[in-house]
């Protein structure tokens, strides 16, 4: 009773569980058009993750995975599902996520023979990446909905995600976290894992004992994948940003439900890869075009993020392509020979910006 | 008829025994600006009272428009022709504007519609956006100086003595105050100003007096005067490059998030103001009079309450937070220096030892029954050692220090707190130049030692002086930000202005 009478009051006053406010992108976030301005080096119809093991850059597309040669790719294999995830392992091997169900892991990129693992909680496997002592850590989403999707389990509020560690030789999965609000995007560090919580905005630490710190929080963005920076630290991709009007439909629970239930996904009020495409498109900034210019600090619909990240998970700056940009829905980083590349789903593009060319715009 | 209005010769002001002025000589010639300039306590403030008939001097002269004369009271120095701005203001706050601008010309039968359209036409006239009708009291400091300077101006004076005019204007006021002198001396007034601002009186002086410890050091055309040379004269060292050095070339790098302020309101002066804050940096927050910059840490710091309606969120270390009086935020490591330290800042009568204990007091959840004057002595002597607050002993009561010196212990009150997150609301605001150098060195000592540091300031080479990161604030919002690095003036003006 009392509990309902707070909630009540909550939702009246605009005050704890009913807040409805988003932190802006200031510090180490600040707004540039460094991801925006990145030199675009290939386009491709469905990309969805990318890996590198120091020699050559791999790219998941729809069901294949391509390497980048030069300006050219070249398909290494095909799968009969989609490819959700993508990684190099330290002794030369290759791991793919199949449909988000089933992991296989391949001695070499083009190997024949795999080790497969496939587990009943294996729903929307969404990221991979080489852990300790020659194991693999995945991050599924969801156990309710299956990778594509996401936003519907952000819609109904989704606490289903997990983290696994599989061991490779021993061929067995271990859970290392669950009840994760969509857990997308891990990576080692140290001896603890680090994992994005994208529905509660959020980097975690899980120890080796399986307990939790949130090391980075109440981001202004929903983060996804991690990978290595060369020189210490990581990069970590966003693949939308948080609104105010998305944090106000998630807190009103009989009307998400019925545009759940009535309208097409694509006109949700939610965050999505890219925008722009239809008039029906809620939150076009419209109201916001001054003089035939639509404000960069426009509430987006979509967004372009990269976050570079020191060794403590602290932010040291971030590449951005604003509202009024295209490469929105950076769902995967990784660093090769001097440059950053990044994949904008949203467009579908491969990004490359060298990092002296970053430091200098960043300087400028 | 001379070409010197007002003159001073062999001026000397003793109080119990101490002198305040010692043999200083002034003239002010018919029509001219002449700015007065000095550290705390150098005597500017008696000088100008002596003129305005506020003090009488203990020995010497002084002669207007070549009679010697000695006004007892400001009434005697106004029938003169001789009017003063006050720093502290002298107006009644319970009137009326239009009755201020009036107080002591009224007739029998005052008509209150007739002074209200007088006030009216008459600030109209001086192009000053203050409601004749609004009660002095609710209004801002800026606007409360704009009717001190109208009544002056009323007055019709032959000499208008300004202390500190500048400093609760914000940078446009500033320059309509500038054009209004202008014009007051193309109409022949004379004019003495007090400012610490030194870029002021190079620009807007035609003379400059400088006072150092009591005593006349040089009087010269502006002119022939540079930033520096003033400096010197004023302190006897060369401050020049300690304070508002050159451009910085690097950065404290950011720390830890330590305070996220989200989507905050606060009608009608904070809109939807979302900031974040970090360790081991120093965040400049800029705007001018009214960009809601002082009311949105001010809620942080619970001094003032959000609104009750969504009001936004303010974050302390990851944690949602809503203090409604103070002293759980500072409870919770959050210090708010304020930038009006004669109203908030310290209780004047008290001992500068008694002011820092109440700090230390202030942490402790409900007080303490039992007070100890050792402790509080042995607090007070450590805190004005650590910050050279210079007085005669830890019982010297708060209000016989310079303004230098009464700052350090409104900092010292907040630092023995050992908060997390100071707040300085314009920290250097009518203090001297020898306490700015020491109190901005306090400032990035803070940010060194990993302290999250926020300085609120309105003088721009104070925040670029000091800024890691500035925020520019605008209409109850940060609108811009910039690195120290990439910040210039114009920048931060343009934000702040469009």
């Amino acid at each position: 009773m009392i509990s309902a009478f707070r909630t009540f009051a909550d939702r009246l006053l605009g005050r704890g569980d009913a807040t409805i406010t988003v932190p802006s992108f200031d510090g180490a976030l600040k707004p540039n058009q460094i991801l925006e301005k990145a030199e675009t080096i290939a386009q491709f119809e469905a990309p969805e993750d990318l890996a590198t093991d120091g020699k050559a850059l791999y790219i998941a597309d729809g069901t294949a995975i391509l390497r980048l040669d030069g300006a050219a790719t070249t398909e290494v294999r095909r799968f009969d599902r989609a490819i959700s995830a993508l990684c190099c392992l330290h002794d030369g091997g290759i791991a793919v996520a199949l449909d988000g169900r089933e992991v296989q892991v391949f001695a070499t990129p083009s190997a024949s023979a795999a080790v497969t693992f496939s587990d009943p909680s294996m729903n929307a496997v969404n990221a991979l990446s080489p852990g300790q002592q020659g194991t693999l850590i995945a991050t599924n989403g969801s156990t309710a909905r299956p990778y594509r999707q996401w936003v519907h389990d952000l819609m109904e509020r989704g606490r289903t995600g997990r983290v696994f560690v599989l061991d490779i030789a021993a061929r067995r999965v271990r859970t290392i976290a669950s009840g994760l609000s969509y857990a997308f995007g891990a990576c080692a560090a140290g001896d603890a894992v680090l994992v994005s919580e994208s529905w509660r905005h959020r980097l975690l630490a899980i120890a080796p004992d399986g307990s939790q710190r949130a090391i980075l929080s109440n981001l202004p963005v929903y983060p996804s994948r991690l990978s290595p920076a060369a020189s210490g630290g990581f990069w970590l991709t966003a693949f939308a940003a948080r609104t105010q009007l998305v944090e106000f439909v998630l807190r009103e629970n009989a009307y998400r439900r019925r545009m759940m239930a009535e309208i097409d996904p694509e006109y949700w009020i939610a965050p999505k890869l890219k925008s722009g495409q239809s008039f029906l498109e809620p939150m076009q900034g419209a109201h916001i075009k001054t003089m035939g210019v639509i404000k960069p600090w426009a509430p987006p619909r979509s967004y372009g993020l990269v976050i570079r990240l020191n060794a403590d998970g602290l932010p040291l700056y971030a590449l951005h392509s604003r509202v009024d940009g295209v490469n929105h829905g950076v769902v995967a980083a990784a660093e090769m020979d001097g440059a950053l590349f990044a994949l904008a789903k949203g467009p579908g593009r491969l990004l490359r910006m060298p990092l002296t060319m970053i430091e200098q715009e960043l300087r400028a | 008829m001379s070409d010197i209005i007002l003159a001073l010769r062999n001026a000397t002001k003793l109080y119990a025994g101490v002198a305040a002025i010692e043999n200083v000589d002034f003239e002010l010639r018919r029509g001219e600006i002449h700015a007065l300039v000095g550290e705390n306590g150098a005597g500017k403030s008696t000088l100008t009272k002596v003129m305005a008939g506020v003090v009488t001097l203990t020995s010497g002269t002084m002669q207007v428009d070549g009679v010697e004369a000695a006004p007892r009271t400001p009434l005697e120095a106004r029938h003169l022709g001789i009017a003063m701005v006050f720093q502290e203001n002298s107006l009644v706050p319970t009137m009326t504007v239009a009755q201020n601008l009036f107080l002591g010309q009224e007739r029998f039968y005052n008509r209150l519609r007739g002074i209200y359209i007088a006030a009216q036409q008459f600030l109209q006239s001086l192009n000053f956006d203050v409601t004749p009708t609004a009660t002095v009291g609710l209004l801002g400091a800026a606007k409360k100086q704009m009717v001190e300077i109208a009544r002056a101006v009323l007055h019709e004076a032959k000499v208008i003595i300004f202390d500190e005019p500048t400093a609760t204007l914000t940078p446009e006021e500033k320059k309509y105050f500038f054009d209004l002198v202008r014009d007051l001396k193309r109409r022949g007034v004379s004019i003495v100003f007090i400012s610490h601002a030194l870029e002021e009186a190079l620009i807007l002086a035609d003379r400059i007096t400088i006072l150092r410890d009591g005593k006349h050091v040089v009087t010269d055309d502006a002119a022939n005067f540079d930033r520096a040379r003033i400096v010197q004269a004023m302190v006897g060292r060369d401050l020049s490059n300690t304070l508002y050095g050159s451009r910085k070339t690097t950065v404290r790098t950011a720390g830890a998030q330590v305070l996220t302020v989200q989507n905050l309101k606060m009608a009608p002066m904070v809109k939807n103001n979302s900031l974040s804050v970090f360790a081991g940096q120093i965040t400049g927050v800029f705007g001018l009079v009214g960009a809601g910059r002082t009311e949105t840490f001010k809620v942080v710091a619970g001094v003032l309450k959000r609104d009750f309606f969504h009001g936004g969120e303010v974050i302390l270390h990851g944690k949602p937070v809503r203090y409604r009086v103070p002293a759980p935020a500072v409870r919770a490591g959050i210090a708010y220096v304020t930038e009006d330290r004669k109203v908030e800042g310290f209780f004047e009568t008290m001992s500068v030892a008694r002011n820092i204990y109440l700090g230390l007091l202030a942490k402790l959840p409900g007080g303490r029954f039992f007070l100890s004057r050792r402790e509080a002595d042995k607090v007070g002597r450590i805190w004005v050692e650590k910050l050279k607050v210079r007085a005669t002993g830890n019982d010297m009561k708060v209000v016989e220090l310079s303004g230098g010196n009464q700052q350090k212990v409104v900092i010292a009150k907040s630092l023995v707190q050992e908060p997390d997150l100071i707040i300085f609301d314009e920290p250097t605001r009518g203090v001297d130049v020898g306490a700015i150098v020491e109190i901005h060195e306090l400032i990035q000592r803070l940010a060194d030692e990993g302290k999250a540091v926020v300085v609120i300031s309105s003088y721009l080479p104070e925040i670029m002086a000091l800024s890691d990161r500035i925020l520019v604030s605008r209409q109850g919002k940060v609108v811009e930000e910039f690195s120290a690095l990439e910040a210039t003036e114009e920048k931060i003006m343009y934000a702040a202005v469009h």
